[in-house]
């Protein structure tokens, strides 16, 4: 009889080696994977009520803090003192809704560590502090609340640079929303309702959204016949009315539907300063697809930039457009599949005002610890040098004459020397979409600003990036200046 | 290991389960309470009662069995005390009350040994069924023993004393009858079994006559346990049965039969109960059907995999979130807070466990004796692996306890009659 009981026996360790090898599977094997499941609430009710650090602006205004629940003692809400204006930088940390933006990128700097684990304990007696990381943001609170307030009720946004070290010094999206009504028990309901509310409050728009940059791609394009010899401000261009793309029945014609200058020739800083399309579209045909992209990669085009979240790629579509000149000009005018988000475009304007040399933006100045010791600094890093240095000089020139004679006049702030180039695109439903980036003070320039207005019955059919973006520009660079 | 370390071992693992509940209160910011206190003297006086009856009254036993048992009880009681104080409160009172009654047995088989088991193997056959059969009594009659049906099967019976009422699952001793008496009637007839067999091609089948009353008396009470929806004890009898079967006679056939028999059992099961569509829905595909069938083995497995390596800590994870923590799946409860280093542990001890009652079996001379060591260790292994295996997707989730470590009187009552018996058995074959 102990044949067979043995036998079983055998089975029964076989079978207890069946459920080691089960939980094996899942607690070590799949263990990472079962806990980041986004169906597993988990890791976020550990977090929620827990503590963490604040987020504060360079200027030291706190945009999001922990403070204790008068609830519950052992639990802690979390407030954004400062609201729509840094819904977007800061984002939320919430229980239904989960993270979103600076919230979500440090939350790991942001919580509290403890967890009362026995790695905690460790931790504890190694002489570690437990306590959560704060973080210093290099925006501008002033800034931000003005750049939200000057665009009104229009959708839009406004990205403005350090050009020197591509600090972010605003980033907003209107419209906007009150992150901590994302927070209570009826987050996901409020959340619903934000998604259905007109001009989608949650998105963006000044670093997730793609637009075509219209005519501030003239920047661009003007850089990119600069360094390629391809021109100068004073070489002539011959000037119809309209421009007859090669291979195509499609014409191009300026806003103003009449030629750039006299009908006869017009030369390159005219073209830039009029703001002409029909010499653009003729100079990016003559540079060619490659040069130009040559360029707009070099100005952060067609690859990934690294920022506190990750952006969408800006398109200059090279091999498209190398075979295909009538694409080419409508693409050398900032239209058809040209792509960029606001931050994108402040960071051409701050490459200009740089002296030629692109760099990484950040939002993250440095994180610091419960005592105010900074625990890891934010290293301005260069993306590299996107033109040389006379072609940037020759750009500032022209630029500044775009707001000193030409169609940025709206952008002019008094005693100030303001560079810039305006932008009218294409958008939907009929409306354009007004664009306007530039730099100040162009001898030593300390902002560099996108102003970027979604084309809707608010801004109206006849804004344009001179009429409705540069006034907005001119206005938060004198809110910068004076401060 | 002698008794004066068994003795050892349980207050160590005493202080342990009383650690733990302390663990539990930091964590939800209690601090010391008199939970800590009352558990420790809850698991000292209850394990020290057995203890000390296996001195007195089986001083031969193997002092292996009891230290695994308490170590089990003790990781399923924080954690019951996690999920729901009150039920703990109700557990502690149920040690009591099994710790009883399994020195009551030892001191009922002191004198007369487990042949008196053998002896009364018919009316223990007699009475096991009508335990199965209480909860069948009406739920609405003037009588205090009542039946009562929950969640669409009749398992519970209810004993109204007055001031206090008590829920009991006959089924839990019932099956613990079952195996008494097919040890018996198989220790009577191994020797006809396993000579008069017929030829069903390869397969050896034993002469038809000498089953019958086996098969009656396991036919009656598989039919009484699907009737009433146990469809999780049916099997488990099922399965015990086919072992012992096997275990008794050597003959493979059993296995091949049995084996057979329960798929096809399942497959009319499947056809016969929505629930266990359900469960076959659940088990093949939880996180397809996430929202409904398959929410709860999703839960277990979330648990499981955030419990990781070293778990989240005793009452710092969050085990609630899975419906019915406390009973069917206290083992993924274990398991997210003390992670894999804790599911390990319950495995190897009941591992040891399931060494030490075949150990018992394999070395016992008497037929019967060997036949009821290794079939009360068969059902409690077939149960440990349904419910584990269950929990861990590897077989379909059956509704029965996880043995010491679930919420619930009658099993904690049934399965520390089953050590009893174990301990009886071991102290008779070292005379």
């Amino acid at each position: 009889m102990n044949g067979p009981i043995r036998r079983i026996a055998m089975g029964v360790f076989l079978c207890m080696a069946v459920l080691l090898a089960g939980v094996t599977w899942y607690q070590v094997v799949r263990a990472d994977e079962l806990r980041a499941d986004p169906r597993n609430p988990r890791p976020a009710l550990a977090e929620r009520g827990k503590e963490r650090g604040l987020i504060v602006t360079v200027d030291g205004t706190v945009v999001a803090q922990s403070v204790e629940d008068p609830d519950d003692p052992r639990s802690f809400l979390r407030e954004y003192p400062e609201g729509e204006a840094f819904a977007h930088v800061v984002g939320y940390s919430s229980f239904n809704v989960g993270n979103n933006a600076l919230e979500n990128t440090y939350s790991s700097q942001l919580r509290s560590r403890r967890d009362l684990t026995i790695s905690d304990l460790v931790t504890a007696l190694l002489g570690r502090d437990l306590r959560p990381h704060s973080i210093e943001i290099t925006v501008d609170a002033d800034l931000q609340r003005a750049a939200l307030a000057a665009l009104g009720d229009n959708r839009g946004a406004v990205v403005a640079l350090d050009p020197r070290t591509g600090a972010v010094l605003t980033s907003v999206s209107a419209p906007s929303f009150d992150p901590e009504s994302l927070l209570g028990d009826d987050a996901s309901d409020r959340w619903l309702e934000l998604l259905a509310t007109e001009g989608e409050p949650t998105r963006d728009r000044a670093t997730l959204e793609l637009y075509a940059p219209g005519s501030t791609f003239k920047t661009v394009v003007a850089a990119a016949a600069l360094d390629t010899e391809s021109a100068e401000p004073g070489t002539t261009f011959a000037d119809p009315v309209e421009f007859q793309l090669p291979g195509s029945e499609a014409t191009i014609s300026n806003a103003s539907r009449r030629a750039c200058n006299d009908g006869q020739t017009a030369t390159l800083l005219q073209a830039f300063v009029r703001s002409c399309n029909t010499i653009f579209a003729d100079l990016a045909i003559q540079i060619g697809a490659v040069d130009i992209g040559i360029t707009a990669q070099a100005l952060g085009f067609n690859q990934e930039i690294e920022y506190e979240w990750r952006m969408p790629e800006a398109v200059w579509n090279t091999p498209d457009l190398a075979e295909d000149p009538a694409a080419l000009g409508q693409s050398g005018i900032g239209e058809r599949d040209v792509r960029a988000t606001p931050l994108h475009m402040a960071m051409v304007a701050a490459a200009v005002a740089n002296d030629g040399v692109a760099v990484e933006p950040h939002l993250v100045r440095r994180i610091f610890d419960a005592d105010g010791d900074t625990v890891e600094e934010t290293e301005v890093s260069e993306l590299g040098r996107a033109m040389t240095s006379e072609t940037a000089m020759t750009l500032n020139q022209m630029m500044e004459r775009v707001v000193t004679e030409g169609t940025g006049r709206g952008a002019a702030v008094p005693g100030v020397r303001v560079a810039g180039k305006t932008g009218t695109a294409t958008g939907s439903g009929g409306f354009s979409n007004p664009w306007f980036i530039g730099f100040a003070p162009v001898d030593n320039p300390t902002i560099a600003i996108a102003v970027f207005i979604e084309g809707s019955a608010t801004s109206g059919e006849s804004a344009s990036g001179g009429s409705l973006a540069a006034p907005i520009a001119s206005e938060l660079i004198e809110v910068w200046l004076s401060s | 290991m002698g008794r004066t370390s068994e003795g050892a071992t349980i207050v160590a693992a005493s202080l342990l389960a009383a650690f733990a509940v302390a663990l539990v209160n930091f964590a939800n910011g209690q601090g010391v309470d008199a939970q800590i206190g009352l558990t420790f003297l809850v698991f000292l006086i209850s394990f020290g009662t057995l203890y000390f009856s296996v001195r007195a009254f089986a001083p031969r036993a193997t002092p292996l069995l009891i230290p695994p048992v308490v170590a089990l009880v003790g990781l399923g009681f924080f954690e019951i005390y996690r999920l729901d104080p009150a039920r703990a409160g109700l557990q502690r009172w149920w040690m009591l009350i099994a710790a009883g009654t399994a020195a009551l047995v030892l001191l009922l088989l002191a004198r007369g040994g487990t042949r008196v088991l053998r002896l009364y193997r018919s009316m223990i056959l007699f009475l096991s069924i009508g335990l199965l059969l209480l909860p069948n009594l009406p739920s609405d009659w003037g009588f205090p023993l009542r039946g009562l049906e929950v969640n669409g099967s009749r398992l519970w019976i209810i004993l109204d004393a007055g001031v206090t009422q008590m829920q009991f699952q006959p089924a839990e001793l019932a099956k613990i009858g079952m195996v008494v008496f097919f040890a018996a009637y198989l220790a009577d007839h191994q020797k006809a079994l396993r000579e008069a067999h017929r030829r069903l091609g390869p397969i050896r089948l034993p002469e038809p006559r000498q089953l019958i009353p086996l098969l009656l008396a396991w036919g009656g009470s598989i039919f009484i346990l699907v009737w009433q929806r146990d469809l999780g004890a049916s099997l488990l009898l099922f399965a015990g049965f086919v072992l012992l079967l096997y275990a008794a006679t050597g003959s493979t056939g059993y296995l091949v039969t049995g084996g057979l028999l329960s798929v096809g059992g399942a497959a009319a099961a499947g056809y016969l109960f929505d629930h266990v569509q359900r469960r076959m829905v659940a088990w093949l595909a939880p996180f397809e059907h996430y929202q409904d069938e398959g929410f709860q083995i999703a839960q277990g497995i979330f648990a499981l995999g955030t419990g990781s390596l070293s778990g989240a800590g005793p009452g710092l994870g969050r085990p609630d979130l899975i419906p019915n923590a406390s009973t069917d799946f206290i083992f993924a409860a274990v398991g997210e807070e003390l992670g894999f280093a804790g599911t390990v542990a319950v495995l190897a001890i009941y591992a040891l466990f399931f060494s030490v009652g075949l150990g018992i079996a394999f070395r016992s001379r008497d037929t019967f004796r060997k036949l009821l060591a290794a079939g009360l260790t068969f059902i409690m292994a077939v149960q440990v692996f349904l419910i584990i295996g269950g929990v861990l997707r590897v077989v379909p989730l059956t509704g029965i306890t996880l043995p010491f470590m679930s919420y619930g009187g009658s099993a904690l009552v049934g399965n520390m009659v089953l050590v009893a018996l174990l301990l009886r058995i071991s102290h008779e074959e070292a005379s």
